[in-house]
């Protein structure tokens, strides 16, 4: 079992041979969100098109794309949740026929359905910063911004991944 | 104790006969009315003064999430100007109706501008699953009544915060007045616009950092909360204020987090709004239905007709041919949510009497009723005549 709470975790570290709590998040707190973020992007363009749009989700298995406009700034994201509405609004109950969905529903383009405002940090910030507003807010990935423009993604897996990694090194 | 088992029944019946209407393929809205006309005919006849104060906590909500869920400001700027003549036209139509039958009864100018003020908005939720049903949502028509109620509930609003304004006068306003109440809404709307751009979208990035549980949401409240009362304060009424409150953080990305919207989503639907328009039956006099004469026959009929014919002459004026125009104005009839909070407001400053009362929600309900089934009916008759071409 990969239960990992308190200090059973502790013992369980230490028997690793890996790191203490105290010592991991200090490390943590060094560790820059630049240096861990996907920067290898699958991007939208504002002005591409649903079917450009539904290939790149068929294509790939991502919840979440970043649109962008021909300068690289970021516009909004295209989540999984969003597809399958408009795929299935004919299914949907009526609560959710609302005027947003509707106009979502009729959107052409990548500007049109995408959820404009995202939530985003910047690549400076820290790691264990991005963590604690991911729990707090119960949000999976951030879109990593300089300056308006869109430079990576980093999700609670790329976190786990790194706080492991972390871990590991004697 | 009373008033807990006011709370709980109104509720645990809104949520009810709410579903119960939406299983018959009508709006809830209908069957919370619902709920308050039945509790009020059969327990609750007094003692109502907490279920009134949590009725105008869910106007308040009701308006916030107006604004702070659907509108975007870049739909409005990517709006054709094409839209705006119809847009505009229909409201123009629909206004009129309702202000000169008010004057026709001799209700006098305040009740006649509050009728034509409740004539004016759409509620275009209530057609959309018709739209959707039919494949008729990215039509020439269907496109059209999504763009015109973007400018529906911002016209709805200004409308009501001019006759709300004008209500502090005993007569028709002075020019000296006009400019006093233009100014009044100008220097709010300055105001507003002012901490939404530079002070709430700052405050968010200090407020998501507090230790202290659910801050974030709070803090949409409490902006929903001030918006209410700062419109109050310069003389406009409450729910103005939080749609504006709302217009504003509808662009601030911390305040549009999904969980902050879904909570700020279940305290409204869940519990305010229910309350309001059961209220909103509460209120309703039932002597007043067993003296339903011509002038209530008017008034559904007048603000049907005003929407379907300002809309089919705007459709027209644009280019559409009559069977696009037909099912714009048909789109264009129902009304719910902005309606019933005229009336409302109406009704509490002692403007509207209890006849017009009930006979507006009488409209409401019928334009509930039947706007689904013309909208139909219309799609139908222009699938037909496109397959005998």
């Amino acid at each position: 079992m990969a239960s990992i709470s308190g200090s059973g975790y502790q013992v369980q570290a230490e028997k690793n041979g890996s790191k203490d709590q105290a010592s991991l998040q200090e490390d943590c707190l060094t560790v820059c969100i630049s240096t861990i973020m996907s920067t290898d992007l699958i991007t939208l363009v504002e002005s591409d098109p649903m079917e450009r749009i539904l290939e790149i989700f068929d294509q790939y298995h991502h919840h979440t794309y970043p649109v962008v406009s021909a300068d690289n700034e970021l516009l909004g994201i295209i989540d999984q949740n969003i597809i399958l509405q408009i795929l299935l609004v004919s299914r949907m109950p009526r609560v959710h026929h609302t005027h947003l969905m509707a106009v979502r529903s009729i959107g052409e383009d990548a500007r049109g359905v995408m959820i404009p405002h995202p939530v985003t940090i910047s690549s400076d910030m820290g790691l264990c910063n991005a963590a604690e507003l991911m729990v707090k807010h119960r949000i999976d990935r951030f879109c990593v911004v300089d300056d308006t423009k869109l430079v990576g993604m980093i999700s609670k897996h790329d976190i786990i991944k790194e706080i492991y990694r972390i871990r590991s090194i004697d | 104790m009373e008033v807990l088992f006011q709370v709980l029944l109104v509720l645990l019946l809104a949520k009810v006969l709410g579903e119960f209407v939406e299983r018959l393929g009508y709006p809830a809205v209908l069957g919370e009315v619902l709920t308050g006309l039945v509790l009020g005919f059969f327990l609750i006849q007094d003692n109502t003064e907490v279920l009134s104060f949590l009725a105008e906590l869910g106007a308040i909500f009701l308006l916030f999430t107006a604004g702070y869920g659907e509108v975007h400001l870049r739909d409005l700027k990517a709006s054709s100007k094409k839209a705006m003549v119809a847009t505009l036209f229909q409201i123009l139509v629909a206004f009129a109706s309702g202000f000169l039958l008010g004057w026709y009864f001799d209700l006098g100018f305040l009740t006649s501008m509050f009728m034509g003020v409740a004539f004016s908005p759409t509620s275009i939720g209530v057609v959309v699953k018709t739209l959707v049903d039919m494949d008729y949502l990215s039509s020439k028509p269907g496109t059209m009544m999504l763009t015109t109620a973007i400018f529906d509930d911002i016209i709805g609003i200004f409308l009501l915060s001019v006759v709300v304004t004008m209500a502090q006068y005993d007569q028709i306003p002075s020019m000296m007045q006009i400019l006093v109440i233009a100014g009044k809404l100008m220097f709010f709307i300055v105001v507003m616009a002012i901490l939404g751009r530079y002070v709430f979208s700052r405050l968010f990035t200090y407020i998501h950092r507090m230790h202290v549980k659910e801050s974030i949401f709070a803090f949409v409240v409490i902006v929903a909360l001030f918006s209410a009362y700062f419109a109050e304060v310069m003389g406009l009424h409450a729910v103005i204020g939080a749609f504006i409150g709302g217009v504003l953080l509808s662009d601030i990305p911390l305040a549009k987090i999904e969980n902050v919207q879904s909570k700020v989503s279940g305290v409204a639907y869940g519990i305010f709004v229910p309350i309001f328009f059961a209220y909103i039956g509460l209120s309703i006099d039932p002597a007043t239905f067993y003296s339903i004469g011509l002038f209530t026959v008017l008034v559904v009929m007048m603000a049907l007709l005003g929407k379907l014919l300002g809309g089919f002459a705007g459709a027209r004026m644009i280019g559409f041919d009559n069977n696009d125009s037909l099912i714009f104005g048909t789109g264009l009839m129902a009304r719910a949510g902005v309606e019933l909070v005229v009336i409302s407001i109406g009704r509490e400053m002692g403007i509207v009497t209890d006849e017009l009362f009930s006979a507006i929600v009488l409209m409401v309900a019928v334009s509930l009723l039947v706007s689904p089934v013309l909208l139909k009916m219309a799609i139908g008759r222009k699938q037909a005549s496109t397959q005998n071409v």
